[in-house]
């Protein structure tokens, strides 16, 4: 239903042009669940915006197709998209917390949004909001509510029952739990899955936790410094992940198997700069198996297995990768390394 | 709500007798003296002292000061020297002249300055953006008589569009509040002393709004918005500049005070016969009566504004809760 391929993107700052999305490919079929994981810049967001192309101001698509059913998305006109927006392709933004208008209530704001491509009449329009609030769990008098008389919580699934208005083929969650306590949290979460499922829509669900891709996605995507680094069934995964970023990244996160059985161990170094264009692996600065060969080529992603595709070039060596990566030492050398290189600079 | 209005309106009648009081003794402090603008002051020395007797002006200071003030809460504000007419009548003349002048001022200049400055801040960078920002801080910051005049030899001495001075043409004579105002030759008088002191408010208005839009529009539910499908104009109007106009309303309450003394200029200037213009004339006839009057009557408008201000942001802003 959805097929994006070798998506590009770029930011132009005053610094220069910032490459935050490139080569970017997936697909989605009808009813699947896909989740985007990486960390905090690693091109999540922009990669959702780009689909609705809500981009902002110096943002642009510079290379790729979104495909949605079939139509190339880039080069829409605006109005075509308008029309996408919302009732094909529905956006839980990030920051649920203000993405309501405070001056509106929120009965309002969702009728709004069925009005603007529907014409069913106001009082259709209510008896909907009235539904996708039962969806959430939210009472029906809440939607006479303003936003700051509703908690966290309640703003979320007043968002989440938003996007459900006017049942999309796709709804884009980017992160959108971040914000709440982890007991909200969860409940929010087998919401969104039950609903999912129940009324088939297919969904892309963007986290920095993997944790959470975990419970509720069928397939994974792995990104980091705006490529993919690893994309697979879920299950698969979540078995037996093959790039060493994912490795790193389940040690960063506890629930889904206590690899350790130690304290969390997160990935020593920060995600790399996207001004430069750097030759190689855009992991190999903070990657424990890097080599000479990660450094100068850029390794393509390739099939490790049925519906599993990691970019290294060392996947024949995953299993020695995983006994290692298992080790506090491992991720601590990585430290030292970067530490090392950092003070003869200064 | 009603409470909160109660309690304010208490306030400002507080405020009203604390103003009275400073306006009181800063006539009182002031040089001149307002006998020898009404007498002439070659007359008899016994004459003289009759007629300060009859206006109260023998009395000590503190017994002049409880006169004003137990007439002033009976709304006597006494009578004006000059005209030997009640002060309050005096006022009621001028004050529906100055009100029309200064509201048809504020609705040009507010419906042009949030219109305009909401499209600035849209068009982020565009030509008529700087325009908007020139045009605006030129009106604010050239003397308001000048542009006034200026407005008078373009538009009346050389066009002969409008006329010069004053409110209806000479010989007009109107008995009812209708037949003063409700008439074309009244309209034709006001357009340009309006259009002058609509210009100089512009600025806040204009300035205030696109400052404010450019803010809302990096927040989240404006994108939400977009993400919605909403067209673009519902974008702008309905989610930007709704939310935008609430620190133009809050800037406005305080501009009130400012513009008083635009209005006064542009009264002068274009002889209106408001209380602006009475006001100045009224301090250099020593006038005390009179222009202790349109003081508290201009405080008290000036209040009121404010409280207008506020009620109308609390309608704007469900998350205002006035107690
Ligand atoms: N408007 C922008 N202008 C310039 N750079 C941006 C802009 N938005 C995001 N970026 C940069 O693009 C990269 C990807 O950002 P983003 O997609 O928000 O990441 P994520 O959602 O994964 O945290 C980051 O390096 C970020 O700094
Ligand atoms: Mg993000």
């Amino acid at each position: 239903m959805l097929e994006v391929q070798n998506l590009s993107i770029e930011y132009t700052t005053e610094d220069g042009v910032l490459k935050a999305v490139d080569d970017v490919s997936f697909n989605l079929q009808r009813g699947e669940s896909l989740g985007i994981v990486g960390e905090s810049g690693c091109g999540k967001t922009t990669v959702a915006k780009a689909l609705l192309r809500l981009l902002p101001e110096n943002g642009a698509i510079s290379g790729g197709r979104v495909l949605f059913h079939g139509e190339n998305l880039v080069g829409k006109s605006p109005d075509h998209m308008r029309r996408i927006r919302h009732s094909k392709i529905a956006l839980v933004s990030q920051s649920a917390m203000n993405s309501l208008n405070p001056v509106y209530t929120v009965g309002h704001q969702i009728r709004e949004g069925i009005l603007a491509h529907s014409n069913i009449g106001r009082h259709a329009a209510h008896a909907r909001c009235v539904e996708v609030f039962g969806m959430v769990g939210l009472e029906e008098k809440r939607l006479s509510s303003y936003p700051h008389q509703l908690s966290g919580g309640m703003k979320q699934r007043a968002i989440i029952a938003m996007a459900l208005s006017l049942e999309p083929d796709i709804i884009v969650a980017d992160e959108p739990t971040t914000a709440l306590d982890v007991v909200v949290q969860g409940r929010i979460l087998q919401r969104i899955r039950a609903i999912q499922r129940q009324i088939s829509t297919s969904m892309i669900f963007i986290t920095h936790d993997i944790s959470v891709v975990s419970e509720i996605c069928e397939r994974i995507i792995v990104m980091y410094g705006g490529k993919i680094m690893e994309q697979a069934d879920s299950a698969s995964f979540f078995r037996a992940p093959y790039h060493p970023y994912s490795l790193g990244l389940q040690n960063a996160f506890p629930s889904i198997t206590d690899i350790t059985g130690e304290e969390l161990v997160s990935i020593p170094g920060t995600p790399p700069n996207l001004m430069q264009e750097q030759p190689g692996c855009r992991f190999q600065e903070r990657c424990p198996f890097a080599t000479s060969q990660c450094r100068s080529r850029t390794p393509p992603l390739v099939k490790v297995k049925s519906n599993h595709h990691a970019a290294c070039w060392y996947t024949d060596q995953v299993n020695d990768f995983r006994t290692r990566a298992r080790n506090r030492d491992t991720w601590e050398a990585v430290r030292t390394r970067i530490e090392q290189q950092e003070t003869p600079q200064q | 709500m009603l409470a909160y209005i109660v309690k304010r309106l208490l306030i400002m009648i507080v405020m009203l007798l604390l103003v009275a009081t400073m306006i009181f003794l800063m006539f009182r402090t002031m040089p001149g003296d307002p006998t020898a603008s009404m007498v002439d002051p070659s007359i008899p020395r016994e004459a003289r002292q009759a007629l300060l007797e009859r206006y109260g002006l023998h009395e000590s200071l503190w017994t002049q000061y409880r006169i004003f003030m137990r007439d002033l809460v009976q709304l006597d504000f006494g009578n004006s020297y000059f005209y030997n007419r009640t002060v309050l009548r005096v006022i009621g003349d001028r004050l529906p002249a100055t009100l029309i002048l200064m509201l048809t001022a504020m609705l040009f200049a507010y419906t042009f300055g949030i219109l305009w400055g909401a499209w600035m801040a849209w068009n982020r960078g565009s030509r008529l953006e700087s325009v908007g920002v020139t045009f605006s801080l030129i009106f604010r910051s050239a003397p308001t008589f000048w542009v006034g005049l200026m407005a008078i030899m373009l538009f009346s001495v050389t066009l002969g569009w409008f006329p010069a001075q004053g409110m209806r043409t000479t010989g007009y004579v109107g008995d009812s509040f209708a037949e003063v105002f409700l008439n074309r030759d009244f309209v034709r008088h006001l357009i340009l002393p309006a259009f002058v002191a609509g210009l100089y408010f512009l600025a806040t208005p204009l300035l205030i709004m696109r400052n404010s839009m450019l803010e809302v529009m990096s927040e989240d539910y404006i994108e939400m918005a977009r993400a919605k499908g909403l067209r673009d104009r519902s974008v702008l109007y309905k989610h930007a500049a709704r939310n935008a106009l609430l620190p133009v309303v809050t800037a406005g309450a305080l501009f009130i005070g400012a513009a008083i003394g635009g209005q006064v200029l542009i009264e002068v200037v274009f002889s209106w016969p408001g209380l602006g213009r009475e006001i100045v004339q009224a301090v250099t006839r020593s006038d005390y009566p009179l222009a202790q009057g349109i003081f508290i009557i201009i405080s008290a408008l000036v209040m009121f504004m404010n409280l207008v201000a506020d009620i109308l942001y609390a309608f704007l802003d469900p998350r205002i809760a006035y107690r």
